[in-house]
């Protein structure tokens, strides 16, 4: 069914580029999030898609069908291409009421009294909120309003859902709740659905594909376990991930193919890569998740506590080694006085090295100490 | 132990210095708007020294019912004197009303949403008669209109250039009203819509496209519900502009005996029916507060109406095509035409010596340096800008714009702070209601209140003064000041000023040093309206001044009066070149401008 294709995709604002040639195949069913600071072309990349933004170069093709292309001149009118929309401030037709908000779509496809009454029913049901049918958008709360955002959406069955930072506009706890009815949703409509977010948890938690973008430029496209575990690059590596990786300047000394000795610290570590390591020699940085950063008591990296962070369930601290800040997470409630002394090993086999300067993963292994 | 306790409150209340202010303000304006209300109240079921008293046989200032007698039950009398202009009245407003609107509107549609050419230079420019007075354009309109076959007989442009005399309906009546007043206010219309749709969400219309509504269904059943309040609170405001209107039906009427309310009032006053006068004016202070509900009605349904800036502010532009360069044409000679055309009439009209012929040899620079010894018998002895009397009232009217900006900018600002600080509090929404009241009632009508005022006992020292006119421009130019004082003062965060508190910066200096800078530009507007709107205000004035030629605006009325078109051109260029003047001055020093006060 819906699959939908981007080829050299280009869109320029006067002279800023907002989206740079990108290429990405979305496949049928998926849960793809565009992710990516503000201001990286992610909505920029859906409203094209959707047809409210017209591409400066590049062809577009939702379900076989060419809907977008710079060099034939074809441009199909975003009502045509049997889509839904979700906006990041819900788009609520003030002077409608949630029946007629969600029937409206549904009477501009020529459906009759009763079927309208029928379908509007089923998603009001679906999404709980029979109760609110007779108000009005600015009689309800930001949560029910996007429900009804929602409904309204899914109401001519569309079968490719885009949402535009659905969730930015509610509060922590509604969002939690939010995110697990859409990643619900999702299954039950057995639509495609296009999803743009700048929280990486977000897009971790709910998708099946994570494209990162960062100045009109596709970063990494992939599944978020392997965004997580294997970033393309510093960028993703630093955007994906709560505490964020540690980064640690280190220099090559020896080695080739998988095996590499490393100065880190100011003393030399064996590394060991799951593949050939692309590149010997110069400088690098690695990079360390927090969890694989455990403080033990025979830890070999020496530093003093800078500042603990205990959540309740886990506890970040934060220390400082040879004027590095590095961020551990430990289980539980802990406690360090600041300036204490702590000590901290490196363990699993999900470290990562970067050539400087570029920032490009050249390869993700272990170290020994 | 109770007594204790209320002084503590006492002390605690008046240790906020808004407290204080909301205090003062509420007694002041009890004092100067409610007061004279009820004066005028009284006012109209007594009898009246004069005309009224010969009448009635009754003595002056004894019960009656007369006045209502006579005004209200049907039959010539006031048929002439109430019904007929009170029709008139509505006609005027509501022609207008939908007019004003067709124009603003649609020149709003074409700015905001169509890829039209040259919107700058056509929104700037199309403001401008807004700012000017209504009765330019009114004067104007009669410039190039009259002809030999109706009013005075004297011949317009249009006549003596081509030789067309209009129908004298079109030159005087309710038409050129309409039409005028339309014009006048089709900016305040155009920046109101203009404003909605350019702030209106754009995603509101996106997703309809996106359930497959087509572009005239869009129109329709999303974007015109939205814009609709909008519209209609519009219509309502140039409605009640228009039914209070004076200058305009003054000029437009006058010649051919067309009353509205607003200039029967001041001629039944004028002739002694006091008592009915004050009835009329108090029927449109009752018809002002009635729409005034019906704005707020409009307005205030359970469909808010706030519509959310999204983030896709780039709306899809409808492309005029081939119409666009002769479309884009046509509206610049438009606004051009309303804006420059007036200036050269009453250039041009204040050169010729005998109206009507505008051949070079006719044209003379009496009317504005001639000396004593011309000929004419002008009723003047100088040509305006040699002559005393007109320094004198020009002088008079700039400083009691000075001194009412002084007043009126200053309250609108405290106001605006003490109410703000104390919202939510009985106090404070009674300051507020009660600055705005004055807004409510037509300018004729609140001269005659205060007219009333000045012919009761005890009061009578006022009657004629500077300081009458001081303190009714005061009021009646507070409701704007207020508003924009309150609007910008609410843009503050009160953390703002509770920083500088906690630091021990005394109250004075906080407004000094903190408040007003930031908002310095809206301020500066709410000083700069009110030198404007007094420098063209007539309605008001007419009745409180001593003596015709006191203030430049009234003298320009007596003048046309009694004829002396050429004066009267010379003087309304004045008074328009002043305001250009004082407009572009507060512009250049302070970025504040007339057009974007009441722009929002």
């Amino acid at each position: 069914m819906p699959h939908i294709s981007l080829e050299h995709i280009t869109k320029r604002f006067g002279k800023f580029v907002a989206v740079d040639d990108l290429d990405l195949e979305i496949d049928d069913r998926g849960f793809i999030t565009l992710l990516g600071p503000s201001g990286c072309g992610k909505t920029t990349t859906l409203r094209m898609i959707a047809g409210l933004e017209t591409p400066t170069e590049g062809r577009i093709t939702l379900d076989g069908k060419v809907v977008f292309d710079a060099d034939k001149g074809i441009n199909i009118p975003p009502a045509a291409r049997d889509i839904g929309f979700l906006f990041q401030n819900y788009a609520l037709w003030p002077h409608m009421t949630v029946y007629q908000n969600i029937a409206f779509g549904l009477e501009n496809l020529k459906w009759s009294k009763q079927d309208i009454r029928k379908r509007v029913d089923e998603l009001l049901a679906l999404l709980k909120i029979e109760d609110f049918e007779k108000r009005y958008p600015s009689e309800l709360s930001g949560g029910q309003q996007q429900r009804v955002a929602i409904a309204r959406t899914l109401a001519p069955s569309p079968k490719v859902l885009f949402m535009d930072e659905p969730l930015s506009n509610l509060d922590a706890k509604l969002r939690q709740e939010m995110r697990t009815e859409l990643k619900r949703l999702h299954s039950d409509t057995n639509s495609t659905f296009v999803y743009v977010t700048h929280d990486q948890l977000e897009a971790m938690t709910l998708s099946t594909k994570v494209c990162l973008m960062n100045n009109g430029v596709l970063q990494q496209y992939a599944p978020p376990l392997t965004v997580y575990n294997e970033p393309a690059n510093r960028f993703v590596a630093e955007f994906v991930g709560n505490p964020t990786m540690n980064f640690v300047p280190a220099q090559f000394v020896s080695g080739e193919g998988e095996q590499a000795v490393l100065r880190l610290f100011g003393r030399e570590v064996r590394f060991t890569a799951r593949g050939p390591i692309a590149s010997h020699g110069g400088e690098l940085t690695v990079g360390i998740r927090p969890e694989f950063l455990p403080i033990e008591a025979d830890g070999v990296i020496q530093g003093i506590a800078y500042s603990t962070l205990p959540s309740g369930m886990e506890t970040t601290v934060k220390a400082l080694v040879d004027g590095v800040m590095l961020t551990s997470v430990v289980f539980g409630s802990v406690d360090y006085p600041v300036d204490a002394p702590i000590r901290m090993n490196i363990r699993g086999d999900g470290i990562i090295l970067f050539d400087e300067p570029g920032g490009r993963q050249i390869a993700i292994g272990s170290l020994a100490l | 132990m109770h007594e204790k306790k209320l002084s503590h409150r006492m002390k605690a209340f008046f240790s906020k210095p808004s407290n204080i202010l909301l205090v003062i303000f509420l007694t002041v304006l009890f004092v100067l708007s409610v007061l004279p209300l009820l004066t005028m109240i009284s006012n109209m079921f007594t009898v009246h020294i004069g005309t009224e008293k010969k009448l009635l046989r009754l003595p002056e200032g004894s019960f009656t019912w007369n006045h209502f007698q006579r005004l209200f039950p049907v039959s010539e009398w006031s048929v002439v004197n109430f019904w007929k202009p009170l029709g008139n009245s509505f006609v005027v407003a509501i022609g207008a009303g939908v007019l004003g609107i067709l124009i603003g509107g649609t020149v709003a549609w074409f700015i905001t949403r169509s890829n039209m050419k040259y919107k700058k230079f056509i929104s700037a420019v199309f403001v401008f008669p807004y700012m000017m007075p209504a009765w330019t354009l009114a004067l104007f309109w009669i410039n190039v209109f009259k002809n030999s076959q109706v009013g005075g007989g004297n011949v317009g442009m249009l006549e003596s250039m081509f030789g067309i005399c209009m129908p004298e309906w079109f030159v005087y009546g309710l038409f050129p009203m309409v039409i005028v007043i339309a014009l006048h206010y089709s900016p305040f219309a155009y920046l109101l819509i203009g404003g909605i749709l350019k702030n209106m969400d754009a995603t509101l219309e996106e997703s309809a496209t996106i359930l497959k509504a087509g572009r005239f269904k869009i129109i329709r059943r999303i974007t015109m519900p939205i814009v609709m309040p909008a519209i209609l609170s519009t219509f309502l405001l140039i409605f009640s502009s228009g039914f209070s209107s004076y200058t305009v039906p003054v000029f437009l009427g006058s010649a051919v005996k067309t009353f509205t309310l607003s200039t029967k009032m001041r001629a039944l006053i004028n002739a002694g029916y006091q008592g009915q006068g004050y009835i009329i004016a108090f029927v449109s202070i009752a018809l002002g507060c009635f729409i005034l509900g019906l704005n707020q009605w409009v307005t205030g349904k359970r469909k808010s109406y706030t519509t959310v800036t999204g983030k896709s502010g780039q709306v899809s532009l409808v492309d005029l095509k081939k119409a666009n360069t002769p479309l884009s044409l046509l509206l610049c000679a438009y606004v051009l035409f309303f804006a420059i055309a007036p200036l050269i009439s009453f250039a041009l009209e204040s050169v010729i010596r005998q109206p009507g012929n505008y051949h070079l040899s006719n044209m003379t620079l009496h009317f504005w340096i001639g000396t004593e010894a011309s000929a004419y018998e002008t009723g003047m002895i100088s040509g305006i800008l040699l002559n005393p009397t007109m320094w004198k009232a020009l002088g008079r009217q700039v400083l009691l714009a000075l001194i009412v900006a002084m007043i009126v900018g200053t309250s609108g600002m405290l106001i605006g702070y003490s109410c703000v600080r104390q919202r939510g509090s009985r106090l404070s929404r009674w300051v507020e209601s009660m600055a705005f009241f004055p807004y409510l009632m037509p300018a004729m009508a609140f001269g005659t209140i205060y007219l009333a005022v000045a012919t009761s006992q005890g009061f009578k020292f006022l009657y004629g003064t500077f300081a009458l006119l001081i303190l009714v421009a005061s009021i009646k130019f507070l409701p704007f000041a207020s508003r924009s004082g309150i609007n910008s003062m609410l843009q503050i965060s009160p953390e703002i000023e509770e920083a500088a508190m906690v630091v021990g910066v005394p109250w004075w200096k906080r407004m000094v040093r903190i408040m007003f800078p930031i908002q310095k530009s809206s301020i500066l507007s709410g000083y700069l309206l009110p030198v404007i709107s007094v420098m063209r205000e007539v309605a008001l004035f007419t009745l409180l001044v001593p003596y015709a030629r006191y203030l430049l605006t009234t003298m320009l009325f007596s003048f046309n009066e009694t004829g002396y078109s050429q004066y009267g051109s010379a003087v309304t260029l004045l008074i328009v070149l002043i305001i250009i003047l004082i407009n572009t001055l507060t512009n250049k020093l302070t970025g504040a401008s007339f057009d974007k006060g009441i722009g929002g």
